[in-house]
């Protein structure tokens, strides 16, 4: 097991995770990720146009070894 | 300070629910109880068992559990010292839930049949066991009603605010500080989130001021501005002594 930091947030404001998650491996990260993009989503996501939220992940030395991101497009059909 | 016996730990949760005299304080301290240490993470009690016993919480904390058809947990509430989780099983055969120890703990377990008997002749007593559980059912609505439909950051200073207030009214912790030593994953369960949202969340409260973490160790800086943001309102606690 080793652990991972979750950093989250859009283009205004990132959120560090100081905490960490312990993760088996890149799956589990990868899953965890996802996860908590999904929770992200519900709680942040404004209905404004090119809105992008998303979570990197640092490993223990700190190197950026993912990144999961969403953005949300309005576009007018008429 | 910690009450020096188990009998003690459970006549000062009662005494803030109910109002037990003298008398009823007496006979409570002839309940015998049998008292037992788990480390964390213990199922106490499983779902469909038949307990002829109920326990008291004497240190540490429990939470109730269920878990879904594919397995995933929802814990539905927390219990700490004083509580008497699985009260309910006095009068429902089948649990319908598990109980199980969020950290190292210890309970004080009593026989049914002797808690029935003492509900038979002393009526005081019954009435407070019945709030007990009447105030158990007040804080699941509110769980619910946090879980459902509040966002994760106020939902997390909401349970956050429930711990420290509880601790504090049976005498466990002084001020806001407590020590909380559950898991990141734990919370999420509690609070149906993921362990990344709940590291999120936990440093939002931190980054407002709200509050401050070393370890396990939870201290809620500015209290008015945690109850503020947990929308957090102690009526479904129902403190104080009812007899008025």
């Amino acid at each position: 097991m080793a652990r991972f930091f979750f950093d989250s947030g859009d283009r205004d404001l990132v959120l560090q995770d100081e905490i960490g998650v312990e993760c088996a491996g890149i799956e589990e990260v990868r899953r965890a990720g996802f996860e908590g993009l999904v929770d992200l989503t519900r709680d942040a996501l404004k209905s404004v146009d090119g809105q992008q939220l998303f979570v990197e992940v640092r490993d223990e030395n700190g190197d950026k070894i993912l990144r999961l991101s969403l953005s949300l497009q309005i576009r007018s059909l008429r | 300070m910690p009450p020096t016996s188990s009998s003690d730990t459970l006549i000062r949760k009662l005494q803030t629910i109910s109002d037990i005299r003298e008398a009823d304080i007496a006979v409570l301290k002839t309940i015998p109880i049998q008292e037992k240490d788990f480390s964390a993470s213990h199922d106490l009690v499983r779902e469909g068992d038949r307990p002829v016993y109920s326990f008291v919480v004497l240190d540490g904390l429990v939470g109730s559990t269920k878990y879904t058809g594919d397995g995933k947990r929802q814990i539905t509430s927390f219990f700490v010292a004083g509580d008497i989780p699985d009260l309910h099983g006095l009068h429902l055969s089948v649990m319908d839930c598990n109980f199980s120890t969020l950290t190292p703990a210890r309970m004080g377990f009593m026989r049914h049949d002797v808690l029935r008997n003492l509900c038979y002749q002393h009526p005081r007593i019954a009435t407070a066991f019945w709030r007990s559980t009447l105030i158990d059912a007040a804080i699941y609505r509110e769980w619910v009603t946090n879980v459902g439909r509040r966002e994760a950051y106020t939902r997390m200073a909401h349970i956050l605010c429930e711990l420290i207030f509880r601790l504090k009214s049976v005498g466990r912790i002084q001020d806001h500080v407590a020590d909380i030593p559950i898991t990141q994953a734990a919370l999420g369960d509690a609070l149906g989130l993921s362990t990344v949202h709940v590291n999120r969340t936990l440093q939002e409260l931190r980054r407002e001021g709200l509050i401050a973490t070393t370890g396990s160790r939870v201290h809620a800086i500015d209290w008015p501005g945690l109850t503020h943001a947990g929308d957090f309102d102690t009526t479904y606690l129902h403190q104080g002594n009812p007899a008025a």
